[in-house]
This record gives C-alpha cells, structure tokens and sequence, in this order.
C-alpha cells in the first residue's frame, strides 16, 4: 500500500506540470537574486496582489476571458488543430458585438444575448476560413489562423476608430453601449459579471463533451491519428473546421464579454493587449492533454499575470518577471514533451 | 589482441531485464561463436528484442552481463558497443536517402582530407569492402533511388565498415519480398563465412531453417529451447515457441461458395493524382462464403485496389457491395483489417477500449452521450470473446504486443454487421499463434457467410486460405489461380512472366 502511494506522489511530483511550474519559479527566483530583488518580499507581495486588498476580484476578472481563451485553444487542439489566431476571433468577436449593441436598441435580455451570439458568430466565422485552407490546400491551421489574426484585429481597430468610433473625442474607442447591453454584475466593483457563470458552464459543457459523447471521441481520435478516424468513418475535415470554428466561437465570445463589460465600449486594444490569447496557449500547453487541468492551469497563470502587477506597486519587481515565469513554463513543458516523445521512439 | 582461442563472439550471461511489472528478460543465456548464424527466435513480446537492445548497449541489464570474445565489456551506450564490435541492423533502416551508398556507409567514420570527406577514399573503401563481402552496391547510387533489399545491405556494410565483428539484424525480412529474402540469407551465409558472428532475430519458422546454423528459442523472457538447426524441425521449434503444437489447419470446406456476389468489382479504373493508371479495368466478384486472395509485389496496385472497396477513395460505380454502389468515406458494409497496424487500423495513444469503439460509437450512444461504462464494458467483452493478452482496457493500445494489437482490430472488425471482410496482410508481424488464431477467425468468418477479400505477400497464406487467387501486376489482373497453385506459377504471374 505504501509502495503505491510512494509511486502515485513520485508521478505527481514528477510530472510535467509540477516540474514546469516548480522548476519556472526555482529559476525565477535565481533571476530575482541576480537583479537584486529579494524574493522573500517579492512572492508575498505577489500572492497579496492576487488574492489579498480586494485585488481578487481584478484577478477573477482576468480569469474569466483567460479560461475562455483556453477553450478556444483547447477544443481545436484536440482534434489535432491549433489555433492561433485567438486575437483575432477575440477582436471580431468584440466588434460585432459593440457594433449590434450600438446599432439598434434592444429589449433587455435581447441587448446582451443577442450581441453576445453575434459575438460568438463572427469569432467561429474568422476561424473557420483556416478550415478550407487546411483541407483544401495543406496550409496548417497553426499557421493560417495566425495568419489571418493580424489582419482581423486591424480590421476590427479600424473599425472602431472610423465607422463604430465615439465621435468628437479623437479617441480610438468606440462611444458607451446603451445600459441594457450591460452585463449584469455580480460584484460590487462591477468587475466580475455574468460572464464567470456563463464560462464556467460552457468548460462543464466541453468538459463534458470530450469525455462523454460521441462527439468528443470523434474529435479526440482525429487528434490522435487523423488517418485512424477517416479509417472508422469519421467525416474527418468537416470535424476539424467544426473544432475550429467551435473554439473560434469561444475566442468571439470572450471579445462579447469584454465589450459588454467594464468599461462597457469597445477600447482599440484593450481587448489583446493583456495578450490573453497566450497566457491561454501556455494553460493549456501546461495542462498537457488533461482536459480538466485546463481550468486549474489558466487559474495558476491569471494568479501569476495579476499578482505580478501587484508585485510591481507594492516591491518595485518589473511584472515582466512573471512573463519570465510564464514563458519558462512552456519551455520546460516543451522539453519534457520532446523527451517523452524521444524516449518512446527508443 | 590475444584472446582465448575457444571463446564465443559474444555472450549474454544470466542476463534479467525488468520493466515495470514486465520481466522481459529472465536470467538469459546465449552464446554465439564466430562465423555462425545464430536465429533468436519467440513470439512478440517474448523478450528478443529486448535482449538484442541489451547487447548492442541500448538498454542496461538489471542483472547480468555481456562478454565479447570472452572477455566482459560494460555497453552503456550504441556506441560503446560499436566500439567492441558490435553492429545492428534495424528494422527500420537509419539511412539518408539524400546521400550515396558511399556516404551512408563511411557515416560517423569518415575518412577525411583537407577538413573535408575523401570522396575517393569513401568509394575505394567502400568497392573493397563489397568485394570483400561480395555484397553488390554501387556507391555513388543515391540511397532514396535503391530498392528496400539493396537498402538493407548499405545498412549491413556500414555496420562492417565499423569493423561488426557480431552483427545483430532485427526481423531483416519483415520489409523484404521472398526473393530478396534468400539473397539476404545467401549474403549472410557470405559475411559469416569471414569469421563474423551474426544474430538474427525472427519469429518466422521457414527463415530459422533457411539460414541459421544454431537456434535460441525465447517464450515469456526465458529461454526454452536451444538447438542446432540440422537436427530439429518446424514442430520442435513451433512447441518450445508457444508452449505446445500448432492444432492442424481446418479442412477446406466441401460447400461451394453460392448465391449472388456480396463484392462486386466491374472493370475499375484508379488514377493518381498525376493521371497515371494505378488499376486498370479490374473486374472480379466475391461470393458469401468465399474468401478470394489477391497476390503481387508491392505497389502492384493492392493500395489503390483495397481502397476503392472500402470506400476510402470515395465512392465509385466500379465496386459494388451487394449491389449497390460503395458508399465514399468508409462504407459501413466493409469490415476492413488494415495492414498498417500504427497508421491506419489503430490510435495507438488511445485506450484499448476507444480502439475496440471506432465504427460502433454511434450504436453505444445514448440521449446522454457516449457512457464510459458502455465503451469499457464492451472493450472487455471483445477483449474476453478474442482472448485479447491485456492488463486493462484502459491502457493504450501501443501498450499491447503486436499480436494483440492486431487482434483487437480483428475482433473490432469481425464484431461489425458486414457482410464483406477485407483483410489486409492480416499476419504481418505477429507470431505462429497469434497468426493461427487469426487463420481461424477469418475461416470461421468465411463459414458463417463472409465474401472476405485477403491480400497478402506471403503465398503460402494466400495458398492455405484463398479458394480463388487473382494475381495483380502494374494495375492488372493478370491471372488467376486454384489453391493448389504451385509457388513458382503464381511467383511467375507476380513478376509479369505470362506462363
């Protein structure tokens, strides 16, 4: 019994995420030491600009379209398709939204659902265009949806600051959205809305379909080995631009949610700037396949990326040192993978 | 060097290997003297390859050691054991196809001028050394533009050109057809001629008879049978293999095959993507109860052929299932065992139960989903009913032996409500058991009403099961046979000889 309870914490304690995330803060420390910042103030200062002073809710608030981000990166990924475009699915998605709210006045519940579905509709469509160049010409899908991206986002700031733009004021937003397109808070700063509910039961939902439907296999055994699904009859093309045009929607959804949030108006950039998209790429990479790490990984990461504004205010720590945190995650991620997959082909 | 006259090339003393609950190795002796061709026969997953790995410094044993010409040398990596001598020729070639035979072979051990490789000196080295061996390679032929057998033999001299004075080869034939087969085995009666020992691992009984002077036989990390190969036959070896005989082969069924054809294949015409005709006008039919072999050398059309029935091509009006046209995609009439077991016919990071699942997900499913318990309950149903070898259907199906893995697909194919079976080089790689096993299931398919439609390279399968052959060459059927044809006719019709 004690052997396998030894055995069950030493692959714990060994696995990728713990070592990545263990090994990241060791190495960050050793940063901190060589730039002269004592850690011994710094991490603390970190946790107290997470969670302590009020702060968690600033922290909940990030976590939200971060969680939605990783859906977005998550449910394509496993049917074998990364998306990286989430910026722009998250900026279509955030303009259609702005844009029918301002357009026409709604009755109540409408005025959000409504911009919300539009949201969802336009970050799917921007998606799903990689669908066919994949297919049809062999261009993968991480490449075209960061392809696409750029130009998404661009469009989506042109469109704010010209047509859709708060007129007079010169500023690249555009003007408040009526009060019934609010989301309706669910704190008192306003911060936190409707939106963790609504997230947390669409990551139940997928959480749900990838372990329990015939969906969710069809979409993992295309991930898994595309030619082995086509092989079983799985409709294998049309699966890969339905997970794409799926975590499109998430990423669109997210962009609705920010629009329709604090401060209420479609800012030009302060949609990507707080560069979600791959705060969620690095969660779900540091969930490695396990679906219900996801949720835990982006949790992690929001706690990091606010705390370390904290550690900023309150210690004087670059917060960029939390992106050194971030980004040597992945790299330790990545390495274990290579030599997972190199100790299997011996 | 003065070394005891009387020692062996290389030997593995009580050598035990454990991975995990595995005792892959349990306490393994052999010994291989020079000049010898020794076969290392078993099953899969009886420990042979484990063992090769150990000698050529790939894995360390847990217990015991290697002695090379009688002295004891410690292998902690490939290239320690390179160092004493040791050569291996993997199964899968590590070749560049963008380099010469030449440069392939001085790889690692070039000889240098200037800083820079002595192409003259490469091709010099490499001419006498093929002389020396007479082992034919040109070298200056781009490896990528050779033939698998030529291919094999770049792989055997680089492995002497580092002076292998023990030469390991893995399963050698699996990528080879028969005729390249005996030359392989003519140049290793050659190369141990020169004084070279040579191990070679196989788990096909004709081949251990074919070639090699003594026998180690393996079963379950131990070994259980040691001869000299003059003096034992296919059943002794066949026993200390599996632990008992092979039951004699059914008896052909007396009944014809009758009724209207399950598999109807009208004068079919595959392009590829360049146009060129990869089948031409091929027509043949299927019956229930029937099983219909297709023979020819690789690439001869069997590909395009296999998946124009399954539908995987798309639809087309040339291959009729009952009747009616095949469905594109993968039409549900056709159960199908593929030959590319990794590729194709699993996902090999999937669970058992997932892979035992594909085709039939839809009928498990309920309002709810797809049930966990469902998918489990019928993975260890098949896996009870086809007497699948496996801790948990939980585990991934990588994890299993070849031969059980290829038995899940057949139990998942077998298990479906089609009325045609194609099978594809069912028997590739896997071991006289596992390979009877799966002769039965096919005839008992057959019995019960199956048109089953088998490709495969080895004439003696296609001679045991068939009760038609039809011979592909360059895309045509270019004959066909009873069951009783002679090996040499139908080896005739497979090169396009028109007899």
């Amino acid at each position: 019994m004690t052997a396998v309870a030894t055995r069950t914490v030493r692959r714990v304690v060994l696995s990728a995420p713990v070592v990545a995330v263990g090994g990241a803060l060791a190495l960050t420390t050793l940063v901190m030491l060589v730039v002269g910042v004592d850690p011994s103030l710094a991490y603390p200062a970190l946790v107290r600009g997470a969670i302590a002073d009020g702060n968690l809710e600033y922290t909940i608030a990030a976590f939200v379209p971060t969680l939605g981000m990783a859906l977005a990166f998550a449910l394509p990924l496993r049917a074998g398709e990364f998306n990286l475009g989430g910026d722009g699915q998250l900026a279509a998605g955030g303009v259609a939204a702005a844009a029918l709210a301002l357009s026409a006045p709604l009755p109540p519940v409408l005025a959000v659902l409504l911009p919300l579905a539009a949201a969802t509709l336009a970050g799917g469509l921007v998606a799903a265009l990689a669908a066919p160049l994949s297919t049809r010409l062999g261009i993968p899908a991480i490449v075209s949806t960061l392809l696409i991206s750029a130009p998404a986002v661009s469009l989506a700031s042109y469109l704010v600051r010209f047509p859709l733009g708060e007129q007079g004021t010169g500023l690249a937003q555009t003007p408040p959205l009526p009060a019934a397109a609010h989301l309706p808070a669910l704190t008192e700063g306003g911060y936190v809305t409707l939106g963790l509910p609504l997230i947390v039961a669409l990551t139940g939902l997928w959480l749900y379909a990838d372990g329990r439907t015939v969906l969710g296999y069809e979409l993992r055994a295309t991930g898994r080995n595309r030619e082995f699904a086509r092989y079983g009859g799985v409709r294998v093309n049309r699966l890969a631009a339905f997970a794409l045009a799926g975590g499109g929607g998430f990423a669109g959804l997210v962009g609705g949610l920010i629009v329709l949030g604090p401060p209420y108006r479609f800012v030009d950039g302060a949609l990507t700037a707080p560069g979600y998209t791959f705060t969620a790429v690095a969660a779900v990479l540091l969930a490695a396949a396990r679906p219900f790490a996801v949720p835990v990984a982006v949790a992690l990461l929001t706690l990091l990326q606010v705390g370390g504004q904290g550690m900023e205010r309150e210690a004087g720590v670059p917060s960029q040192l939390t992106q050194i945190v971030q980004g040597l995650i992945i790299v330790i991620v990545a390495v274990f993978a290579t030599v997972r997959a190199r100790r299997r082909r011996a | 060097m003065t070394e005891p006259p009387a020692a062996f090339a290389a030997e593995l003393v009580g050598v035990s290997k454990r991975f995990g609950p595995v005792l892959a190795n349990d306490g393994i002796d052999l010994a291989v003297a020079r000049g010898e061709v020794h076969a290392v026969v078993g099953e899969n997953g009886a420990g042979k390859s484990t063992l090769m790995s150990i000698l050529y410094g790939l894995h360390r044993p847990d217990a015991g050691h290697v002695l090379r010409a009688g002295r004891r040398v410690r292998l902690r990596s490939p290239a320690d054991a390179i160092r004493h001598g040791l050569g291996m020729v993997h199964q899968r070639f590590r070749l560049f196809p963008g380099l010469t035979v030449a440069e392939n072979i001085v790889i690692g051990a070039e000889p240098v001028r200037g800083g820079r490789l002595d192409h003259t000196a490469a091709h010099r080295a490499v001419t006498a050394l093929a002389d020396r061996y007479g082992l034919r390679a040109d070298p200056s032929a781009l490896v990528g533009d050779l033939p698998v057998g030529v291919r094999q033999r770049v792989e055997i001299l680089r492995a002497l050109y580092r002076q292998a004075e023990v030469l390991i080869l893995d399963e050698p034939t699996a990528v080879l057809t028969p005729g390249e087969a005996d030359r392989l085995f003519e140049v290793l009666r050659t190369v141990a001629a020169t004084g070279v020992a040579i191990l070679l691992v196989t788990h096909k009984l004709t081949e251990v008879l074919a070639a090699s002077d003594q026998v180690t036989v393996l079963r379950q990390g131990r070994v259980t049978g040691r001869f000299t190969t003059a003096g034992t036959d296919a059943g002794e070896l066949v026993h200390a293999m599996i632990g008992r005989s092979l039951t004699p082969p059914a008896p052909r069924r007396a009944r014809p095959p009758e009724g209207d054809p399950a598999l109807d294949v009208r004068d079919l015409t595959v392009r590829d993507a360049d146009g060129v005709a990869r089948l031409s006008g091929v027509s043949f039919t299927v019956r229930p109860g029937e099983i219909v072999g297709i023979a020819g050398v690789a690439g001869s059309g069997q590909r395009e052929l296999i998946d124009s029935v399954t539908g995987l091509r798309g639809g087309t009006d040339g291959v009729l299932l009952d009747g009616t046209p095949v469905r594109p995609g993968r039409d549900p009439r056709v159960a199908y065992i593929p030959e590319d077991r990794h590729g194709r016919a699993t996902a090999p990071d999937m669970s058992l139960a997932e892979n035992l699942l594909m085709g039939g997900q839809r009928t498990l499913a309920t309002r709810f989903g797809l049930p966990r318990a469902a998918v489990r309950s019928r993975g260890r149903e098949l896996v009870e009913r086809f007497a699948i070898n496996t801790a948990s259907v939980d585990l991934p199906i990588a994890a299993l032996s070849g031969g059980n893995a290829q038995k899940a697909v057949l139990a998942r194919e077998l298990t479906r409500p089609s009325r045609v079976i194609v099978a594809e080089e069912p028997t590739q790689g896997v071991d006289v058991g596992v390979r009877e096993r799966v002769h039965a299931l096919l005839i008992a398919a057959r019995d019960q009403g199956a048109a089953v439609l088998l490709q495969s390279s080895e004439l003696a399968e296609l001679r045991e099961l068939a009760d038609r052959i039809l011979v592909l060459f360059e895309g045509r059927t270019v004959a066909e046979f009873g069951p009783d044809a002679a090996e040499a006719e139908l080896g005739q019709a497979m090169t396009g000889v028109r007899g």
